[in-house]
């Protein structure tokens, strides 16, 4: 394993050479007019700090440098109020926001509120931050929100695979439906309570064990203390697990579609080339795309960029 | 001979509970005078607070009494003369939880072996064994040679010698290692919210993690007067236990 890992790098390091031999190693493969417009741009990338946002991180830089702007790299910044601040304060000059998250964190806005319809939802929160100084490029498919899963044959042993399956399990039969969830999930509107309220069911308090992020994923697979626990939807974990995600069919989890922020005097320079240069790419990232991105760097951490160019590549966003 | 520490008055007795009543009572008016926002209520509410502080005592009372029941006969058989090689040994395994930061030793057992009330209790036992064993050890040396020759001269066996002398002597000191490690547990005891040991360490990390400040404070100032509780306690029980005339 390792012995072809240090084959691969020698052969990542020899690709690179004769690259740069050739002025640079990839090139925007939509428009030439891009590359001229953004040719000159310095420009900072930020983004939160897990894996998705890394790997998000990675793909603009990746792309922005193709396109020959001069690139610099402030990814993993930690929490949202932080990466924000750092947006508003001209320290980075885009990241990867989720809408969901506009909507509350950053908008200040009751989750409860929020417009179901992920383009109603993108509509509001795009409308109102841009009196913030925040332009939104336009959405992706990927939806990454909350949802509940299972090791592999567990829900479907008990016959459940929608949500409205599971509150009926847990008014029948509430010892199987026990649920492993961190504290943000069971205090959040858009968590465990708007799950209840919209499926119409109350999870008895005995059949659920709270506990930290990182420690369901290492339980969920063997279904114990609890068969069912809280993931997200883009989690590479449901890959590597095979884990069963049950389908929110009454849309209890409002949408956390991505878009590229950017501040208004980066979007006045450059625009409209960078709006032609994101919006193919947001485009193209669905939620199997990022769980399988994430699942690889949940494998293999610290290659996000690698992950993100070849991304870019299988995509013919660079060549 | 040091003086005998003397007993408290009545007032005495009556300042520490008052002053912890005085402060609930102030928290409670502080949080009843919020507007709180959803995320708040559902943390700093009295059922989440009753449940949450009867899991804190539960996981605070049991790790303490099983830390009792191994460090107290451990620390009384390392002072016996016979077991003086392998003293130091002894003292390092108890060290071994002390050393390693409390989060990892969590996580640790959470990892290897399960989650929930048992494995909290195990890694608050490796987390207070060591004060009561040092203080069990410290308060049997501490016991003047000249006062164990005179009750071997008087023809008392050694075990006689251990729990009618040596015991009494040493009880002031072994009180202070067991109020340490109370406090110590109470603390730590917050930590179990992250392995599904409940607690009142939930409030807390939704505090933290949500930023609430609210629940910050209610989560921390809950725990802080649970300590002095609990510490003030175990200060009664040590006026009741410790020997006349100490």
């Amino acid at each position: 394993m390792y012995y072809w890992k240090r084959i691969a790098a020698s052969a990542a390091v020899v690709a690179l050479a004769l690259a740069a031999c050739n002025g640079d190693d990839a090139d925007v493969a939509v428009g030439d007019d891009i590359e001229e417009e953004l040719g000159d741009l310095t420009i900072t990338v930020g983004s939160k700090e897990f894996t998705e946002q890394r790997i998000l991180g990675q793909i603009a830089i990746v792309a922005l440098e193709a396109a020959g702007a001069d690139v610099r790299d402030e990814t993993g910044i930690e929490g949202t109020p932080a990466v924000r601040s750092a947006l508003e304060t001209g320290e980075i000059d885009l990241y990867w926001e989720y809408t969901g998250t506009g909507w509350s964190a950053i908008l200040g806005h009751e989750i409860a509120e929020a417009p179901t319809d992920t383009q109603e939802l993108y509509e509001a929160v795009r409308e109102e931050d841009a009196e913030n100084g925040i332009i939104w490029f336009d959405p992706a498919p990927v939806n990454n929100t909350y949802a509940i899963a299972s090791a592999p044959g567990v829900a479907s042993g008990l016959g459940v695979s929608t949500l409205s399956d599971y509150a009926d399990l847990v008014r029948d039969n509430p010892e199987e439906a026990s649920l492993c969830a961190a504290a943000e999930f069971l205090v959040r509107d858009d968590g465990l309570p708007g799950m209840e309220e919209t499926y119409d069911f109350e999870m008895p308090s005995g059949q659920v064990e709270e506990m930290e992020l990182g420690i369901i994923h290492t339980r969920l697979p063997q279904s114990d203390p609890c068969n069912f626990g809280e993931v997200f939807a883009t989690d590479g974990q449901i890959i590597t697990n095979e884990l069963e995600v049950l389908e929110d069919d009454q849309g209890a989890f409002p949408p956390y579609n991505l878009a590229v922020t950017v501040r208004e005097d980066v979007y006045d320079e450059a625009g409209e080339a960078l709006e032609e240069l994101f919006n193919p790419i947001t485009a193209a990232l669905t939620d199997e795309l990022l769980r399988e991105m994430n699942a690889r760097s949940a494998d293999d951490p610290g290659f996000e960029d690698e992950i993100a160019e070849e991304f870019l590549r299988d995509h013919g966003f660079i060549d | 001979m040091r003086p005998g520490r003397r007993r408290r008055s009545l007032a005495g007795y009556l300042t520490m509970p008052a002053f912890l009543a005085a402060v609930l009572l102030a928290l409670w008016a502080w949080v009843n005078a919020q507007t709180l926002d959803s995320i708040e209520r559902r943390r700093a509410n009295m059922d989440f607070i009753i449940t949450a502080t009867r899991e804190h005592i539960a996981l605070t009372f049991t790790s303490t009494l099983i830390v009792l029941m191994i460090s107290i006969p451990v620390g009384i058989m390392l002072t016996r003369p016979w077991a003086r090689g392998i003293t130091p040994p002894a003292v390092a395994v108890f060290n071994i939880g002390v050393a390693i930061p409390s989060i990892g030793l969590v996580t640790i057992f959470a990892l290897v072996w399960d989650l929930g009330f048992w494995p909290m209790v195990a890694a608050l036992v490796a987390y207070a064994a060591l004060p009561v064993l040092r203080n069990t050890m410290v308060g049997l040396q501490q016991v003047d040679a000249a006062v164990i020759e005179s009750a071997r001269g008087m023809g008392m066996t050694k075990r006689a010698v251990l729990t009618k002398i040596e015991m009494p002597l040493a009880v002031p000191v072994m009180l202070a290692g067991i109020r340490t490690a109370l406090v110590i547990n109470v603390g730590t005891a917050a930590l179990a919210t992250f392995i599904a040991g409940g607690g009142l360490g939930g409030i807390l990390v939704v505090g933290i993690s949500q930023g609430r400040q609210l629940l910050v404070i209610v989560g921390a100032v809950l725990i802080a007067v649970l300590a002095l509780l609990i510490d003030y306690l175990a200060g009664l029980a040590e006026d009741v236990l410790r020997p006349r005339g100490l």
